[in-house]
């Protein structure tokens, strides 16, 4: 298949386009704007849509099967966040806080970039496994539970170093910094419980549970909401992300060379990476590349309202405006077809012996 | 009639510190205040177009002058440093003073 010419047929859709057109409005200052209660309803209705299709075929297919892609997201994303933190460590010169942060931004999921990549399988007339729904529900929040963990340790160990550093007696000074370590330290259960009781997982697993119940006829008096209008709320809701990206173009100057870089280059190691293990896992075309974007895609709209809290020293301009304005768009324009031929190109490979050697080259 | 003298304390944040900034306030045994969203501009650019985490808030607080003290102390040593926001206190007369201490 060739990538350009499905790069170009993706630009010509109505999702990418709407999308443009949001980033245009943006830059010749136009009022235009969503009412704020649509841009805060349209991502409950998408993950509502998504987890009810996601419901609907684990009915159908059940739970067996999901297990190992599930567990092996998991392990990927634990492993991707870890990876990226090196590199923005060690390559970026980061700060430690802005690293996991912005780690832990790419080690997670986007329920937006996931609707987009399914209406652009729908668009290609390519189904997917109905449970990745489920696997996005549960990777959203691994990462984040990672790096904060890791940012804790970090923090009590600095502040054990600064201590011993301390002369003795100075009272005064070891109550300054276990003052300092109460506040720089989150609390790990506070934040495991704000982002499990977060909407967007308590709709996505609640809907899951709902079209699990429902099954195909319940949903056909629903569908003419979450099926027929699917498409057009995304192009809709990108309307909305398009002007908002637009409005943070001229802070992408701001974040440098380096980050615009990690944030084109790690998403696509990342995604190429999802599909091979998935394709490997035999998941479907459409799967594997499903898969893929979940490794690829970054968080834009949990991680702020995540990390601002449990990570605060970190600056939410970078990360917000490096997943947001750089990633976002490359994902669903660039990546998406780029994904796509790749599964297309190791799906039409002899066999599933052949993709584990396919894979072992790969990886070596 | 008598107007009695107090101190009103406002504070205009990012929306992702309200939390915080209610948890402080309820240690001090605050149980009262006002709280809505708004827009502006400042250091960190306009404020509050696009995300709902992006809004910012603005909270008003009525007590005696010691307690809000304490308060702008504590927000001061332990939000400052990551959060975007302003806060000042002000003159104000009110009638039942025993409402706000």
């Amino acid at each position: 298949m060739d990538i350009l010419g499905l790069i170009q047929a993706n630009i010509l859709t109505p999702v990418v386009l709407f999308f443009i057109l949001g980033i245009v409005a943006a830059r010749i200052r136009s009022d235009l704007k969503m009412p704020d209660a649509i841009s805060e309803f349209l991502p409950i209705y998408l993950l509502a849509a998504i987890g009810l299709h996601g419901g609907l075929e684990m009915r159908n297919t059940g739970f067996s099967n999901m297990l190992i892609p599930m567990l092996t997201a998991i392990g990927l994303s634990l492993v991707f966040t870890l990876n990226h933190y090196q590199i923005l460590r060690h390559l970026g010169k980061f700060n430690i806080f802005d690293s996991y942060a912005l780690a832990s931004t790419y080690g997670a999921v986007g329920a937006v970039t996931f609707s987009v990549g399914l209406s652009f399988l729908k668009n290609q007339g390519i189904e997917s496994e109905g449970y990745l729904a489920a696997v996005l529900a549960v990777l959203e929040p691994v990462s984040f539970i990672l790096a904060i963990f890791l940012t804790n340790m970090a923090v009590s160990k600095q502040i054990q170093s600064k201590k011993q550093s301390l002369p003795e007696g100075t009272l005064d000074n070891n109550e300054k910094t276990s003052g300092m370590a109460e506040q720089s330290k989150t609390n790990i259960s506070k934040v495991l419980h704000e982002s499990i009781t977060g909407k967007a997982i308590v709709i996505l697993l609640g809907c899951i549970a709902i079209g699990y119940i429902i099954g195909d006829e319940g949903f056909d008096s629903i569908s003419i909401v979450f099926d027929e209008l699917f498409t057009g709320a995304i192009a809709i809701f990108l309307l909305e992300m398009g002007i908002i990206a637009g409005q943070r173009l001229d802070d992408i100057k701001k974040v440098g060379a380096f980050l615009v870089a990690f944030s084109i280059l790690l998403p696509t190691f990342n995604g190429i990476i999802g599909v091979l293990v998935a394709t490997a896992l035999g998941l479907s075309l459409g799967g594997a590349m499903m898969f893929g974007l979940l490794m690829a895609s970054a968080s834009f709209i949990a991680a702020p309202a995540v990390l601002r809290h449990a990570i605060p020293q970190a600056k939410p301009s970078l990360y917000i405006t490096s997943a947001l304005g750089i990633t976002f768009p490359y994902n669903i324009i660039i990546l998406l077809p780029i994904m796509l031929t790749v599964s297309s190109i190791v799906h039409n490979l002899d066999g599933p012996i052949n993709l584990f050697n396919y894979l072992g080259i790969n990886l070596l | 009639m008598k107007l009695f003298d107090v101190k009103l304390l406002t504070i205009t944040c990012e929306i992702l510190a309200q939390k915080n900034i209610l948890e402080i306030l309820n240690k001090h045994g605050i149980t009262g205040y006002t709280l809505y969203e708004v827009d502006g501009n400042g250091s960190k650019g306009i404020r509050g177009k696009g995300f709902k985490n992006e809004k910012n808030v603005k909270i008003e607080i009525i007590s005696t002058e010691t307690r809000l003290k304490d308060i702008v102390e504590e927000i001061t040593r332990s939000l400052f440093s990551d959060f975007a926001i302003i806060l000042y206190l002000s003159d104000i007369q009110v009638l039942r003073p025993e409402k706000f201490i």
